[in-house]
C-alpha cells in the first residue's frame, strides 16, 4: 500500500509493459488486493496524464472481478476512457456488467449502469436497455436517479430506438416519483433530451408543473435548478395559472445559491408575461431587487454575471432596483470587467432625480487610472446628457473640466461626445467651441479628430478662423485615417457654403476637392469628392441647402433593446445568451432557441413582439409529447441559425448595414419617450414595427456595452455611418 | 443546460488534472487551457481576466470558459450548450468547498497526493452530461471516503471494512447511502459531546466621497453554523431583533414558512460546518427599499491630506477611530500611487486618544518598511501601493501617517481612494441578538452545549 502523501510518484510516466507484468504479478498473493490497487493508481494516474493505457485494456478488465469497490471503480474510469475505442473487446466485459447490475449493493448496481451508457457501442447499448429498464424502477432512490440520467445518454446515442423501448415515457413517469432527486433528475433528462435537434418535444401541464413544484423544497440545490428551469416549459393558458405559479416560487429568491436565485427570476420573468394583475407584476419587481444586490457581495465572477443580468432585465422590467444606483457605484480596485459593467448600469438606471449623483461619480472615475474606463467614463458623461436633459448644462461643464486637464486621452473622448451633445441641444452649447480649439493639437486620434473637424465645419458661420484651422488640419491630408479625410473634405465644403466669397476657403475647397478626386485611393473618398464636385459645380445653392440640411435630432434610443428581442434573451436570464447579450443558438454549440409561447394569456403587448423561432424541416415523425393529458403543439423545433461570433470589436458590425428597428412615432422630444416606452411595460398599444422584424438581432451588437458601439445614432436608419452628410 | 467539465491548472497554467470530457474531443480542455492562459498572461492584472471567457473555435462552434482562482490554483470549467455560468460559478464554489472537506488544504501540492480522491470526487459530484450530482459532503462521504487519519490507520492494519462490499458501509450508515430521509443529513451521527455553535459575520463594504460623506454602504452578515450534535436533532433558532434582517439567503435545511411566519428559524441541521443563512442588514423598517442609502455609521474617520506637485506629492492622513467600546483590528490602508512612483520617505505615528504613546521610527527607501510592532508601512513596488498596517486600533484613538514620494515621469498619477480593511471581534454591526435556541430530540436526550459569537470585518474606499 502506498504512503499516503506519495501518490504524487505515480505522475511518473510509466511503461505499458511494466504496469502488463505487474498486473500478472498482482494476480497471486495479493493480500487485500494491496498490489493491484497500487498498480491500478498508476494506471489512472497516466491516464490523467493524457498517456494511451489502451493497450493494457485486456489486463484491466481482468481485475473487475476483484470484489473491492475501489478497485471496480478505477476499472470502471479506464472502461468510461477506453471502452469507446475497443469496440471489439468490449463484449469482453458485458458479463461483468451484466452481473454487477444485479449486485445487492446499490452503489455498484448504479455504477455499472452509469458506465454502461458512457459507452456508446450497440453490444453494450443492447445489453443496457433490460437493466435501464429495471434500474429506473430499483428500489434505491440512488440507482433510479442515476438511471434517469443514463435515460439522456442512451437517448443521445440513438433517440429512435430509445423512444421505441419506451424510456422517455418511463422518464415522464419518474417526475412523479416520490424521492426529490430522482424527479429532479428526470426533469434534467428529459431537459436534455427536449433541448436536442431531434429530440422529442418537452413540455409540461399544469398538474405536473405542480407536482415539479412540490418536489423544490427537498430537491438539492442543483435538482431545484433543473425544476425551476423546466418550468419555462410550461405556458400558462390563464393569468391566474401564471400568477399562483409566481407566488410559489418567488420563496425560492432566499436561498443561499446564486444559480438558484437567478434560475428563479429568470422563471418569473418568464412567467409575468402570461400575467395581468399590475400589483403582483409590481410586487415581484420589488421583491427581485434585493437578491440581485446580495449576488454583488459574492465574489467577482459572480458578480459579473449578476451585472450583465441586471443590465437586461431593467431594460424590461425598469421599476426592479430603480432607486439603488449607488449599489453599483465602482471601487477603484474592483476589476476592469466589472467596472465597465456597473458603468453600463448606472447609465441606464440615471434620471433626472438622480443624475447629479451619477454625474459625480462619473467625474470621479473620469479621473481614474485605467485608461479604458476613463474613456468610457467620460463618454458616459456626454450620454448622460443627451439622455436626461436636466443634466445636460452640468454634463456639459464637467466635460469642460475635464478639457482643462489637458490629458490627452481625456480631451479626445470629451470631444467626441461634445459633438454629440451639439446636435441633440441646437444652438444651445455652441458658446464653448472655443474652448474646444484650444485643444485641436492635442487630438492625435481619428474619431476625436474627425468629430472636432464635423463642428468646425458644421459651425463655420461663427468661427472666424474657421477657415485657418481647417487649412491647418488639411496639411496632412493624405496621410491621414479615411475617416478623418471623410471629415475634411465635408468640413471643407461647408466652409466653402458659408463663406463662398472668402478667397481662402475658395482656395481650400478645391485643394481638398482635387485630393480627393485624384490622389487619393480610397473609392469612397473618391466618390464622394466627385459628388461635391459636380453638386458644387451645377448649382451651389442647392449644394448648400443639400451639405447643410437639417439634422434629424439625436437620441440614445438606438441603444436599448428591441422588446421582443429583450423578451426573447430573458428568457435565457443567468445563460451565456445574458452575458453576451446574444441569442444563445447563434454562437455556441449545442444551444437550442427559445421563444415566447404564445397563448390566450400571453400579454398583448409582448404578443405584438413575438419572435418566432426560425424552424427546419424535420424528417417527418410523429410527435412524441412528455406529459399525458396537456394541451399538445405543433412540431416547435429550433434550428441553429449560421454561426455568428459574438464580436468582441464592433467594427463588423458597424460595417454591416444595419436597419435600427423605429419604434412609435419620432417625438419632439425622443428622450422623455425613450425613457418611458418601457416604464408601463404591459399598457401602452403595439409599436409598429418594421422590416427589422426578419432580424431582431441586427442591431444588438450595436447596442451593448462595446466600446464603439454606444454612440448615440440620428432615429432614422442609416447605412453607413461615415455618409450622414453626404445623405441628410 | 450542463458542464462540459473541470478542468485544474496549477499556478503556471499547467493542468493538473482534469474531469473526464467524454462527450467531447481531446483538443477541447486544451484549447480552454491555452485560452486562459493567453488571457492571463496579456492582462494587467490577473484579477482583469473576464470571468466567462468566450473561446472562439475555427473548426467547431464556439464555446465558453468560466474560472476562478483559488488558492495556487485555478479552476477551469468550459461550458458550450446554453448554460448558466452562475452554475458554473456555484458548482465551482461548491466542488472547492468539498475539497478542502476532503483533503484540508486545497494546493497543488495535496491534489497530487490524493488525485485518486479527487478522480472519484470529479465522478460523483458531476455527471458525462454535465449535470451536477451529489454535492452534500455528508452523502458523498458514504460513496467517496475521505483519506482521514482514520481511513489510513485501517489500511494499513488491512481492516478496510469500509470499502470492502460484503461488509456494507460501516457502522454508521447501515442501510446505504442515500437512505437518509433527509439529504443533507445521514443517519446515525453520534458524538460524545454534543456541541452546536452559531458565528455571526458581517462584513461592510462603503464608499466615501471626498468630502467625507457616505455614499453608499451596506453590510452583508452570514451566520456560520458548527452542528455536532447526535441523532436528528430539530433546533429553532430565535432573534429578539430579527427586524434588522434583510435579503435573507438561507440553507436548504431551513423551514421557508416558518421563518416567513414567524422569523424563527427552524431546521434539522447538517452535520459540521455550514452557513445557516446570509442576510442584508438594514436599519430601516423592512417595507423601505433597499438599504443602500447610509444607515450604518462608519467606525472611523480619515482625515486624507494629499498634495500633488509636477513630479511626486506629500500625503498626511490621519485615521480616528469613531468607536469608543471596541477596538479595529489588522487595520490595513492601501494607497495606489500609480506607475513610476518610488523614493517613499514615510512616518507612522500614534496621535492622541485611547491611552499610550507610541512613536514610530522613521525609515526611507522603497521596499523597506519602518514602524513600530503595533503600526508600520511599507510600499509594494510591484503593484505601486503604499501600505499602512496598526494592528490594533484602540477605541477613539488616533493614528497618523505622514511622508512623501516622487514619480519618475512627470506627473504622479495615484488613485484618488484610499482603500482601508480591519476586522472587529465580538462585534456586529447590526447587533443582531440571538433570543432563544431550542434543539429537541425525539429519540435521544441530551443537553447539547450552544454557544454565540459575533465578529466583524469592513472595506471601505475613502475618496480624496
Amino acid at each position: 500500500m502506498s504512503q499516503q502523501g506519495q501518490d504524487a510518484k505515480f505522475f511518473q510516466r510509466g511503461k505499458i509493459e511494466e504496469f502488463r507484468a505487474e498486473l500478472h504479478a498482482a494476480e497471486t498473493k495479493d493480500k487485500k488486493f494491496v498490489k493491484r490497487k497500487t498498480v491500478l493508481k498508476k494506471i489512472v494516474a497516466n491516464i490523467t496524464m493524457g498517456t494511451d493505457m489502451s493497450p493494457l485494456f485486456p489486463d484491466v478488465v481482468q481485475c473487475l472481478g476483484t470484489p473491492l469497490l475501489e478497485i471496480k471503480k478505477m476499472v470502471y474510469l479506464f472502461l468510461v476512457s477506453y471502452g469507446r475505442s475497443k469496440p471489439d473487446q468490449i463484449h469482453l466485459v458485458i458479463p461483468n456488467f451484466l452481473q454487477d447490475c444485479n449486485d445487492r449493493n446499490p452503489l455498484i448496481r448504479a455504477l455499472a449502469i452509469r458506465t454502461m451508457s458512457y459507452i456508446p457501442i450497440p453490444v453494450v447499448t443492447e445489453a443496457l436497455s433490460d437493466n435501464l429498464r429495471h434500474a429506473l424502477k430499483d428500489r434505491d432512490p440512488y440507482v433510479r436517479k442515476t438511471a434517469a440520467i443514463c435515460v439522456a445518454k442512451l437517448y443521445s446515442a440513438d433517440p429512435r430506438k430509445a423512444e421505441r423501448g419506451g424510456f422517455v415515457e418511463l422518464l415522464r413517469d419518474l417526475m412523479l416519483d416520490s424521492n426529490a432527486t430522482v424527479v429532479a433528475n428526470a426533469v434534467a433528462a428529459l431537459s436534455e433530451i427536449g433541448d436536442r435537434q431531434d429530440g422529442v418535444i418537452f413540455k409540461l401541464n399544469l398538474a405536473t408543473a405542480n407536482k415539479l413544484l412540490a418536489a423544490i423544497p427537498e430537491s438539492s440545490e442543483w435538482g431545484q435548478i433543473y425544476i425551476l428551469d423546466s418550468l419555462l416549459r410550461y405556458v400558462p393558458e390563464k393569468h391566474a395559472d401564471a400568477e399562483i405559479m409566481a407566488e410559489r416560487i418567488i420563496v425560492q429568491l432566499q436561498h443561499g445559491n446564486s444559480a438558484v436565485i437567478l434560475t428563479t427570476i429568470k422563471a418569473l420573468l418568464y412567467l409575468m408575461n402570461y400575467m395581468e394583475n399590475r400589483q403582483l407584476i409590481d410586487y415581484i419587481c420589488k421583491k427581485m431587487g434585493p437578491p440581485l444586490v446580495t449576488l454583488l457581495s459574492s465574489g467577482p465572477e459572480v458578480q459579473y454575471v449578476a451585472l450583465r443580468n441586471i443590465l437586461l432585465i431593467i431594460q424590461r422590467r425598469p421599476t426592479v432596483l430603480k432607486n439603488d444606483v449607488r449599489v453599483f457605484f465602482c471601487k477603484y480596485n474592483d476589476p476592469i470587467y466589472i467596472k465597465l459593467a456597473k458603468l453600463e448600469i448606472m447609465y441606464r438606471l440615471a434620471r433626472a432625480e438622480n443624475a447629479k449623483e451619477v454625474l459625480a461619480e462619473l467625474q470621479e472615475y473620469a479621473s481614474e487610472v485605467d485608461l479604458d474606463f476613463v474613456r468610457k467614463a467620460v463618454r458616459s458623461i456626454g450620454r448622460l446628457a443627451i439622455k436626461v436633459e436636466a443634466a445636460a448644462d452640468d454634463c456639459i461643464q464637467a466635460l469642460l473640466d475635464l478639457i482643462d486637464t489637458k490629458v490627452t486621452y481625456v480631451v479626445q473622448e470629451a470631444v467626441i461626445v461634445i459633438k454629440d451633445i451639439f446636435r441633440r441641444y441646437p444652438g444651445k452649447y455652441e458658446g464653448i467651441i472655443p474652448n474646444l480649439c484650444e485643444n485641436l493639437d492635442a487630438l492625435d486620434e481619428p474619431e476625436a479628430k474627425a468629430s472636432m473637424i464635423w463642428i468646425l465645419g458644421q459651425y463655420a458661420n461663427i468661427i472666424d478662423n474657421a477657415d485657418e484651422l481647417l487649412d491647418d488640419l488639411c496639411y496632412t491630408f493624405l496621410e491621414e485615417s479615411t475617416e478623418v479625410q471623410l471629415a475634411l473634405l465635408t468640413a471643407a465644403v461647408k466652409l466653402f457654403v458659408y463663406k463662398s466669397k472668402a478667397d481662402k476657403a475658395k482656395e481650400l475647397v478645391h485643394k481638398v476637392l482635387k485630393w480627393a478626386t485624384e490622389e487619393a485611393d480610397n473609392p469612397d473618398l473618391r466618390d464622394r469628392g466627385f459628388m461635391y464636385w459636380r453638386m458644387l459645380a451645377i448649382n451651389p445653392t442647392v449644394a448648400g441647402e443639400i451639405v447643410l440640411s437639417e439634422k434629424p435630432p439625436i437620441t440614445t434610443d438606438s441603444d436599448r433593446m428591441d422588446r421582443g428581442a429583450l423578451d426573447q434573451l430573458l428568457l435565457h436570464t443567468g445563460t451565456l445568451g445574458s452575458i453576451y447579450h446574444k441569442n444563445p443558438e447563434t454562437f455556441i454549440r449545442n444551444a437550442a432557441g427559445k421563444a415566447l409561447k404564445d397563448s390566450p394569456a400571453l400579454n398583448a403587448h409582448s404578443r405584438a413582439v413575438l419572435i418566432p423561432l426560425a424552424r427546419t424541416q424535420l424528417p417527418p415523425m410523429a410527435p412524441i409529447v412528455v406529459p399525458g393529458p396537456g394541451p399538445t403543439e405543433p412540431q416547435a423545433q429550433s434550428s441553429p441559425v449560421a454561426p455568428l461570433p459574438p464580436s468582441k470589436s464592433d467594427n463588423a458590425d458597424l460595417l454591416a448595414p444595419q436597419v435600427q428597428p423605429q419604434s412609435g412615432p419620432t417625438s419632439q422630444d425622443p428622450d422623455d419617450t425613450l425613457h418611458d416606452q418601457y416604464e408601463a411595460d404591459d399598457d401602452e398599444p403595439p409599436p409598429t414595427r418594421q422590416a427589422s422584424d426578419l432580424d431582431p438581432y441586427s442591431n444588438l451588437g450595436n447596442a451593448f456595452g462595446n466600446y464603439l458601439a454606444d454612440e448615440p445614432q440620428p432615429m432614422t436608419s442609416r447605412r453607413h455611418a461615415d455618409e450622414d452628410e453626404l445623405l441628410f | 443546460m450542463g458542464l462540459d467539465g473541470i478542468i485544474i491548472l496549477d499556478n503556471n497554467g499547467r493542468p493538473i488534472i482534469q474531469s473526464g470530457f467524454r462527450s467531447s474531443t481531446t483538443v477541447y480542455p486544451l484549447l480552454h487551457i491555452d485560452a486562459v492562459n493567453n488571457a492571463l498572461e496579456k492582462a494587467e492584472r490577473p484579477a482583469d481576466v473576464d470571468p466567462v471567457l468566450y473561446i472562439p473555435n475555427t473548426t467547431d462552434v464556439s464555446s465558453a470558459c468560466c474560472h476562478v482562482q483559488a488558492g495556487d490554483l485555478r479552476f477551469l470549467c468550459p461550458v458550450s450548450g446554453d448554460v448558466d455560468p452562475l452554475l458554473a460559478f456555484a458548482f465551482l464554489q461548491t466542488f472547492i468547498d468539498i475539497l478542502r472537506e476532503y483533503l484540508g488544504t486545497v494546493s497543488a501540492a495535496t491534489l497530487r497526493d490524493n488525485f485518486d480522491i479527487v478522480y472519484q470526487l470529479f465522478e460523483e459530484t458531476l455527471d458525462v452530461g454535465g449535470h451536477p450530482l451529489t454535492t452534500y459532503p455528508n452523502a458523498l462521504r458514504d460513496i467517496v471516503i475521505p483519506p482521514s487519519l482514520m481511513n489510513k490507520l485501517l489500511s494499513v492494519t488491512g481492516t478496510n471494512f469500509n470499502s470492502t462490499i460484503n461488509s456494507g458501509f460501516g457502522a454508521g450508515a447501515a442501510a446505504g447511502p442515500f437512505s437518509s430521509p433527509i439529504p443533507w443529513r445521514k443517519t446515525g451521527v453520534r458524538y460524545n459531546n454534543n456541541e452546536i455553535y452559531f458565528d455571526i459575520v458581517e462584513h461592510l463594504k462603503a464608499i466615501v466621497n471626498k468630502n467625507g460623506v457616505t455614499l453608499s454602504s451596506n453590510v452583508h452578515g452570514k451566520i456560520e453554523a458548527n452542528a455536532k450534535l447526535s441523532g436528528t436533532p430539530d433546533c429553532s433558532l430565535s432573534f429578539t431583533n430579527p427586524q434588522v434582517l434583510y435579503d435573507c439567503a438561507l440553507h436548504p435545511c431551513i423551514r421557508l414558512l416558518r421563518w416567513n411566519r414567524d422569523k424563527v428559524l427552524s431546521f434539522v441541521p447538517p452535520d459540521g460546518r455550514f452557513t445557516l443563512m446570509d442576510y442584508t442588514y438594514s436599519s430601516q423598517s423592512p417595507n423601505s427599499p433597499l438599504p443602500t442609502s447610509p444607515n450604518v455609521a462608519l467606525p472611523f474617520v480619515i482625515k486624507p491630506n494629499i498634495e500633488l506637485e509636477d513630479s511626486g506629492g506629500s500625503f498626511d492622513v490621519t485615521l480616528t477611530s469613531r468607536y469608543s467600546t471596541h477596538a479595529l483590528e489588522n487595520v490595513v490602508a492601501e494607497l495606489h500611487l500609480g506607475q513610476g512612483a518610488g523614493g517613499i520617505r514615510c512616518s507612522v505615528s500614534r496621535g492622541s486618544g485611547g491611552g499610550g504613546f507610541i512613536n514610530a521610527a522613521e525609515s526611507r527607501n522603497s521596499g523597506s518598511s519602518g514602524g513600530s510592532n503595533r503600526a508600520s508601512w511599507s510600499f509594494d513596488a510591484q503593484r505601486m501601493i503604499l501600505r499602512w498596517e496598526i494592528q490594533i486600533v484602540p477605541p477613539s484613538s488616533s493614528w497618523s501617517l505622514h511622508g512623501s514620494f516622487v514619480t519618475a515621469n512627470r506627473a504622479p498619477r495615484p488613485s484618488h481612494a484610499i482603500r482601508v480593511c480591519f476586522d472587529i471581534s465580538s462585534h456586529t454591526y447590526s447587533a443582531l441578538k440571538v433570543g432563544q435556541l431550542k434543539v429537541t430530540n425525539a429519540k435521544e436526550n441530551y443537553k447539547p452545549y450552544k454557544g454565540v459569537r459575533g465578529r466583524s470585518s469592513g472595506e471601505v474606499e475613502w475618496r480624496w
